[in-house]
């Protein structure tokens, strides 16, 4: 777009006036491109991590076979010893309590303060890891391996695997359905504010066509009005998401910790950038629709 | 500079407005368009800017066919035209500059330009003073002069007014003419619609008289020939 400063300059300065002017509803259809956005991103941020989480399971073949607290070292020996002596199995691991905490630190990378929030706690099971020759070995053994005195469960990948892949499914189907919906109010909720506006500056748009100034001239101040309310409703959803994900990382991190969430970043900057995208979209679209509606220039 | 040649207009509830209008106007000239109210002057006058289009005919200003631009070529034709109302149309919430500047504005004039030329049209219509205010602060006849600032301050060939004394009182209907004249006198051309018969008599001007949607006259040097 090739303008003069001057004429952005008059742009800018409309805008500003006309989103005061519009006082409430600019507020109203700031506060609904967030909540849309907000709602839009939590999801995505779930979808992500469903699927991260359901690839990582698919790739294991391996048994994690974790055993109760009170089990002492003689029977944890014993324990090591029959799951090795087991068929198909080619490798068993044994990883204490203390390894454990330790390898998750390490997963944790530049994060560590997520731990400081554990205590002095350790959440992690003793546990072997029992490397089978195939995933068909995998549904024979883990019954078997249940049954061992002391073992608290045996779990592997595959079975989540399954659900997790339909959660999935229906993440996305729930999360589009919910999506759309969103958009479409957040749509309305724009285009409704636009209209205020065409209808306060009906006599200027009209002067504005007396003196020659073209189309593209009257609308755009009503577009920018529409991206300015989305980019902002985007910015707070924004904002929101990174706090909420992060606070919720470091609680899952605390608790769940065996679950592989995506880190934070760059995750998160890729989301903030595709919700401002979106936001501004709206912002854009919804005013478009309003030019249209009620603007004949 | 203005070319009608068998223009006539039937609005769709079917009332034929203007009916073969025929008429030529040279560069630089004063022109009244006259007639009893109701008469096609405001149709006359909104097909020059292409607000009204004709149901057959042709219309040429200066030298274009308007009725054959593009819709994104007819703000470029607006360009050359300056068009005044009877009731101003100016905006409540801007200064007498800003209404001005205005007009400047939305066609991207450059800036440093804008504020020496609207002082400079707001000289012309003695507003100088005044650059400050409200419209809401000033009389009619000071508010017209506002429109009249903002219709010739991007140099218009051709200047269009709709009964702009309409609302004034003889005594500021004058003021105005003098400021027309004015116009008129640095070559700009002029084509207003009024009913003051004693300005149009007294102006001595070109009178083009309508009636019922026709040219009943159309003499140099006229009179407003109606019985009031
Ligand atoms: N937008 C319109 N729709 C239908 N009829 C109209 C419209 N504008 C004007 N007319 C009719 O056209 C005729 C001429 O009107 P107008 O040009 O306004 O006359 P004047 O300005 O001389 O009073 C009138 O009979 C009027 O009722
Ligand atoms: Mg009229």
């Amino acid at each position: 777009m090739d303008m003069s400063f001057s004429t952005k300059e008059y742009f800018v300065r409309e805008t500003y006036k006309s989103i005061r002017r519009n006082g409430f509803m600019s507020f109203a259809s700031i506060s609904t491109v967030a909540v849309s956005l907000l709602v839009l991103g939590m999801f995505l941020l779930i979808f992500l991590n469903t699927n991260n989480l359901a690839k990582y399971l698919e790739s294991q073949v391996q048994i994690s076979v974790y055993m109760l607290d009170e089990a002492d070292n003689e029977e944890l020996e014993s324990v090591g010893k029959r799951l090795s002596e087991m068929e198909g199995v080619e490798k068993v691991t044994f990883i204490s309590k203390d390894e454990a905490l330790e390898k998750f630190r390490e997963r944790l990378g530049d994060q560590q303060q997520l731990l400081d929030s554990l205590g002095s706690d350790n959440p992690f099971p003793n546990y072997f890891d029992v490397q089978v020759d195939s995933p068909e070995r995998i549904q024979q053994l883990t019954p078997q391996i249940s049954e061992l005195p002391q073992v608290e469960t045996a779990k592997f990948g595959q079975e989540v695997v399954e659900n997790l892949f339909q959660l999935t499914r229906i993440l996305r189907f729930g999360g589009i359905m919910l999506v759309v919906f969103l958009s479409m109010a957040t749509l309305f909720i724009i285009s409704n504010t636009i209209r205020l506006t065409v209808f306060a500056r009906r006599k200027e748009v009209v002067i504005m066509k007396y003196v020659g100034a073209t189309d593209w001239f009257i609308r755009w101040p009503f577009l920018l009005e529409g991206m300015t309310l989305g980019f902002f409703g985007a910015i707070v959803a924004a904002l929101l998401i990174n706090i909420i994900y992060s606070g919720l990382q470091t609680k899952i991190y605390a608790t769940l910790a065996f679950l592989p969430l995506l880190p934070a970043y760059p995750l998160l900057t890729y989301v903030s950038f595709f919700l401002l995208v979106a936001g501004t979209g709206i912002g854009a679209l919804g005013s478009y629709i309003s030019l249209r509606k009620f603007l004949r220039v | 500079m203005l070319l009608m040649s068998n223009v006539s207009k039937i609005y769709p509830g079917g009332s034929t407005a203007l009916q073969d209008v025929n008429i030529h106007i040279e560069p630089g000239e004063f022109v009244f368009v006259v007639g009893p109210s109701g008469a096609g002057k405001s149709t006359f006058i909104k097909m020059l800017f292409r607000e009204v289009i004709p149901t057959t005919g042709s219309i040429f200003v200066n030298g274009i066919d308007i009725l054959k631009l593009q819709e994104k070529e007819i703000p470029y034709m607006r360009r050359q035209l300056g068009i005044i109302f009877q009731d101003y149309r100016l905006l409540p919430d801007r200064t007498v500059y800003e209404n001005v500047a205005f007009a400047m504005q939305v066609i991207e004039a450059p800036h440093r330009k804008i504020k020496r030329r609207v002082m400079n049209v707001l000289e012309l219509v003695g507003l100088r003073n005044r650059c400050n205010s409200y419209p809401n602060e000033l009389s009619g006849g000071e508010q017209q002069r506002i429109a009249i600032a903002r219709a010739i301050v991007n140099d218009p060939l051709l200047v269009i007014a709709d009964e702009p004394t309409g609302n004034l009182d003889p005594e500021t209907s004058w003021d105005i003419m003098e400021i027309f004249k004015e116009i008129n006198a640095s070559g700009t051309t002029i084509v207003m619609a009024t009913h003051d018969k004693e300005i149009v008599d007294a102006m001595g001007k070109r009178v083009i008289a309508i009636e019922k949607g026709r040219i009943v006259r159309d003499e140099k040097n006229g009179v407003y020939g109606y019985e009031l």
